[in-house]
């Protein structure tokens, strides 16, 4: 079951790779043995791959997965309520008995859920539909997430603070406060003097306000190709692409670190070269803490 | 600056999305007039083109109360009401930066204004 993400165009091996067309010990006949489910608020790519395409209401995902999570435990839902959805009583009854009925049942959501209207609200209620539906099946959620490794540096920062994004280390130590230290928030409000941006390019997905902010501010991009980002910085250092002609970690989407071997050699170092050298620069310099107390990096804590 | 409207707007919901060409383009280079098509190029349901005034080529100007940004026009499979146009500088320029305290801003579902507009000249949608 996807829920407002397009695999088809996002992620197009995960049909064939992940959940559709293998064949296993349990499912041998591969398609034919497996139902997918469409949620979305319009037939993308990808409802040409699904058994059944539920055009959901913009915004209404979070009352279609509350109605499901009632109807899952047999309470009745007004229709009027269940036709502010979009859909039909008939329509959400067939998907939830094909839920019970399976017997692995997986969601993937993607940002037609998690970045729209309700957020992580949005995405709190369907993995709790996921939770709740183990009393009669196995049943899994997963995010679907967007370009590269997110993945691997959620996981990293997880690992390494206890947090996964919106960390701030002013204290000499890790706290977490989405909305007051996410990077959009940081930038918006103009907190921060200078940018450190690694293999990303918020100069082409952010807000105008935080771009701009990046414009006015020392920003510092690592970065193979030439970007939005790294048109704005004042220092561009051209890396070596990871998994080509530097070797690394990807994480997959479900959290499993692969190695990556470089097939060709670069002239250029990798980002973990560059940000070596400069963590070994910044440990020659004066601490700046008034008590003395030299700042705390990542491998310390 | 925008171009002088020629129509007078009216609301949609934007829905800005990914796709496959979208992704390729972030190892080929964001500075070809390919990316910039791709990312200016916004899928309008028909009905909603005719009362626009517009025709597949054509363009149109979106705002939101943050910013507006210019976009060509080409007819597809979306919902009466609603805009799609992959992520790109065009639409930071509409994105709020305000996230809710959540650190993620609304991404999806804006509500927009969309009025027919004289072509720029210089457009990356030319053939």
């Amino acid at each position: 079951m996807y829920w407002g993400g397009n695999p088809a165009e996002c992620h197009p091996r995960h049909f064939t790779k992940y959940t559709l067309m293998q064949k296993s010990k349990f499912l041998p006949r591969g398609r034919k043995d497996r139902t997918m489910a469409l949620v979305d608020i319009r037939a993308t790519k990808s409802a040409k791959a699904a058994d059944i395409f539920l055009q959901v209401r913009p915004g209404k995902d979070f009352e279609m997965i509350t109605i499901l999570r009632a109807m899952v435990k047999g309470e009745s839902i007004p229709e009027s309520q269940i036709a502010e959805t979009g859909l039909s009583l008939e329509t959400l009854e067939d998907l939830v008995a094909r839920m019970k009925a399976a017997k692995f049942g997986a969601i993937f959501f993607g940002m037609g859920l998690s970045m729209t209207r309700g957020k992580h609200m949005n995405s709190a209620a369907l993995l709790t539909l996921a939770a709740e539906m183990n009393a009669f099946t196995k049943f899994v959620a997963m995010p679907m997430r967007g370009h590269g490794n997110v993945t691997g540096a959620d996981v990293i920062m997880r690992w390494q603070t206890g947090y996964p994004f919106g960390i701030s280390f002013n204290r000499g130590y890790p706290r977490y406060n989405p909305g007051e230290f996410s990077t959009v928030d940081v930038l918006v409000r103009g907190d921060c003097d200078a940018a450190f941006i690694i293999g990303a390019d918020p100069g082409a997905t952010m807000p105008q306000p935080a771009i701009d902010h990046l414009a006015a501010i020392p920003t510092i991009c690592l970065d193979p190709h030439v970007t939005h980002t790294s048109k704005l910085a004042k220092v561009h250092i051209t890396t070596a692409p990871a998994g080509i002609a530097a070797p690394g970690t990807g994480y997959r989407m479900d959290e499993i670190p692969l190695p990556l071997k470089p097939a060709l050699n670069s002239p250029y170092p990798s980002d973990e070269e560059v940000v070596r050298r400069i963590n070994q620069a910044i440990a020659k310099m004066p601490d700046w803490m008034p008590e003395g107390e030299p700042p705390m990096v990542l491998s310390q804590v | 600056m925008t171009d002088q409207p020629t129509s007078s707007p009216r609301q949609f919901l934007l829905n800005p999305t990914r796709s496959a060409q979208q992704g390729v383009h972030i190892n080929i280079g964001k500075f070809g007039p390919e990316y910039e098509k791709i990312v200016t190029t916004m899928e309008i349901h028909p009905d909603d083109m005719a009362e626009l005034g517009v025709v597949d080529g054509d363009w149109i100007v979106v705002s939101t109360d943050v910013g507006s940004a210019e976009f060509c026009c080409k007819s597809g499979k979306v919902p009466v009401g609603m805009l799609v146009v992959p992520y790109g500088p065009p639409t930071c320029k509409l994105m709020s930066g305000d996230t809710g305290g959540t650190g993620m801003p609304l991404s999806k579902g804006w509500d927009v204004t969309a009025e027919k507009i004289e072509k720029p000249a210089q457009s990356p949608n030319e053939d």
